[in-house]
């Protein structure tokens, strides 16, 4: 059926963006958090 | 080129697809070894500094599978091994495998250098430049010391570990290095001499299919000797201690005895010693590590 076949890409698609994007929010959270430890510890003050 | 390259309309490839383009298990003791290299190093490190060198380190191994994959694409679809494969069975394109690679590779070098140091980039570039060019690209597939050359690029984490650590490259972890580097032509022979047809099918000029498995099973004794000697190094050199001591000797017992089987072995259609040495060689490298990493923990005092 090709209709449930474009159902079955789109949920595909779906959970492939939804873990680029935790990946790429992880990565924000990580250089931000790295940046903050390698520039020292009153940064924030 | 004999892949599609673009993915079956009925199927795009997934996460899953990907994380094996990853080679998750070469991965996991890619960063045994570097972890150990880190405990190992003089200096002290940031938990967050020391979680992203391993991050950096683990994604540049897992970028290192994916390319070794998209370049070796046609070897792997002629052997029973490696057909289903991501690539191989249609699952991720080349195209898709390079630019998911590459885009790993540079920015697991870029991280490395930008928030843990220059000289474990530049190591991590090194390793991932050396498994891809002249392992990958030129050794695989002429000559039969590929992996024993190539070995090198698996044998480096601990000394990115350790540069990681104290921000400079020593002498010392390269005892480490040395251990992995003599480990790998005995577990990567012994699989090709059960593998060796398809080996031989695929063009693939590992030991057994060149010079013959008698010859293999000598040279794999040999490796194996040397591997157990460097093996001693670590409590000689005053970097291990008594658990470690321990764990080398009767892990090394083990592992020069499934060689020695191998030597002896006649069943030439299954190859069990060769099945059985494979697997006792992974254990003994994750427990002489693990042994190096739970004396650092614990705290047990170098022997000498």
């Amino acid at each position: 059926m090709a209709g449930n076949g474009n159902d079955e890409i789109g949920r595909q698609r779906r959970k492939r963006n939804l873990a680029l994007g935790l990946g790429l929010g992880f990565l924000v959270v990580l250089f931000f958090v790295m940046t903050m430890v390698r520039l020292g510890g009153h940064v924030l003050d | 080129m004999a892949f599609a390259e673009t993915t079956t309309s009925s199927r795009i490839a997934t996460i899953g697809d990907y994380v094996e383009l990853l080679k998750p298990r070469v991965m996991s003791l890619v960063v045994f070894t570097a972890v150990a290299g880190m405990m190992l190093a003089p200096g002290a490190i940031h938990p967050l500094v020391a979680f992203t060198a391993v991050l950096c380190i683990a994604i540049g191994a897992g970028a290192s599978g994916a390319l070794n994959m998209a370049y070796d694409a046609d070897i792997d679809a002629r052997m029973a091994r490696t057909a289903q494969r991501p690539i191989p069975r249609g699952a991720i394109s080349p195209s898709d495998a390079h630019a998911f690679g590459w885009t790993l590779a540079v920015g697991s070098v870029m991280v490395m250098g930008l928030f843990v140091n220059y000289a474990a980039a530049a190591l991590l570039a090194l390793t991932i430049a050396f498994y891809v060019f002249a392992y990958t690209l030129w050794l695989k597939r002429s000559t039969p010391q590929n992996i024993v050359i190539g070995g090198l690029a698996g044998a480096l984490p601990p000394a990115i570990g350790w540069a990681a650590v104290s921000g400079s490259v020593a002498l010392a972890p390269f005892v480490l290095v040395l251990i992995v580097f003599l480990w790998t032509p005995p577990h990567f022979w012994a699989l090709a001499l059960y593998r060796r047809d398809d080996y031989a099918r695929a063009g693939v000029p590992m030991l057994p299919v060149v010079s013959g498995k008698a010859t293999t099973r000598r040279q794999i004794l040999l490796y194996a000797i040397a591997t157990v000697i460097a093996g001693f190094l670590p409590a000689a050199l005053g970097l291990a201690g008594a658990l470690y001591l321990g764990v080398s000797a009767i892990g090394g017992a083990w592992f020069l005895n499934a060689a020695i089987a191998v030597l002896r072995d006649r069943d030439e259609k299954h190859e069990p010693a060769a099945r059985r040495l494979f697997g006792v060689s992974i254990l003994y490298l994750f427990a002489i590590f693990a042994a190096l990493i739970v004396e650092q923990l614990a705290h047990v005092p170098p022997l000498v």
